[in-house]
């Protein structure tokens, strides 16, 4: 196995993920598979030795992303 | 799922792959062995004395680009507390059961640790302001959801983080005078007299420090205000 292999697995992880996010028809679980594909691209940028950038992308889309798309539909959900 | 979406699908997917790895690969080619990126890693250290090469283009090479970074969040927390201004906080939120609370209150100081050392250790290792910054706001997050609005609301204010993160930006602006006092570029850093240190302490890189605390405030408040704003609207405006 070549040190590219598990590179590319995390890449086809980061597409499957992507497009759950897009996919998935409940807004919770999209915004949780959202934050995978946070994780996700924070390990692919990890493999690339950019770890300012992955440190970056880990607070902010696992981090304050999911909190803020939570709060939001929180409240812009009608309440019956 | 629709015919139109798969064919959507069938059409986007393989042009996002295929324009990623172009673009990966001509990136890969056409940068220059001599150009500013060989300058800064040969250069970096003699220069400013910061290890970490990134956080010295971020903030002693490209500065000013980073602190037009710093205004394009200040610009969108203007923006969003102007969009809710004057909405009450949600004053009937209880927060979390007793246990959690009482857990949270003894490991907030333990969560303090890792944003402040990301931030004073921007220019030794990876991390800086920003990353650290963000971490703090996640944190205001934290009381507010664990603690309830109704007790964090007391002194965690919308409006007290936004005269904090003013101020912090205005500590940018005012470090990066001291170059032009000096009849040199805004934003110098070693030229403009701020010690380089010893290479590797924990005091050193000169103004880039001082630049990465300023940042990690100004991130913390403005990121945490806007979560602020966003909880105290009532979604029906």
């Amino acid at each position: 196995m070549t040190p590219e292999v598990p590179y590319y697995m995390v890449l086809g992880l980061v597409v499957v993920c992507a497009l759950g996010a897009v996919l998935i028809r409940g807004y919770i679980t999209s915004i949780i598979v959202l934050s995978i594909f946070s994780i996700t691209v924070t390990v692919s940028f990890a493999f690339l030795r950019a770890v300012d950038v992955a440190m970056a992308e880990a607070v902010i889309g696992a981090g304050l992303m999911t909190a803020v798309f939570v709060t939001a539909i929180g409240k812009t959900r009608r309440r019956s | 799922m629709k015919l139109r979406h798969l064919a959507g699908l069938a059409l986007s997917v393989p042009t996002a792959l295929g324009l990623g790895a172009l673009l990966l690969s001509e990136a890969v080619v056409t940068s220059p062995p001599d150009g500013p990126a060989a300058h800064y890693l040969r250069n970096s250290i003699a220069d400013s004395g910061a290890i970490n090469v990134v956080t010295t283009v971020l903030l002693d090479y490209r500065a000013f680009d980073t602190l037009g970074e710093a205004s394009v969040i200040l610009a969108s927390v203007a923006a969003i507390s102007a969009l809710f201004a004057g909405a009450a906080p949600d004053r009937s939120e209880q927060g979390l059961s007793i246990l959690v609370k009482t857990s949270v209150g003894y490991l907030t100081a333990v969560f303090w640790i890792f944003p402040i050392y990301i931030v004073f250790h921007g220019h030794l290792s990876p991390g800086g302001g920003f990353q650290g910054g963000v971490s703090l706001a996640v944190l205001v997050i934290l009381v507010y959801v664990v603690f309830g609005s109704r007790r964090a609301s007391a002194w965690l204010t919308s409006s007290r983080l936004h005269v904090t993160e003013s101020a912090s930006a205005f500590g940018f602006l005012l470090l990066g005078t001291v170059g032009i006092a000096q009849g040199l570029a805004f934003l110098t850093n070693a030229a403009a007299g701020f010690p380089t240190g010893s290479t590797g302490n924990l005091l050193s890189g000169g103004v880039i420090p001082l630049l990465n605390l300023a940042i990690g405030i100004k991130v913390a408040a403005g990121l945490g205000s806007i979560y602020l704003d966003i909880l105290s609207s009532d979604g029906s405006r």
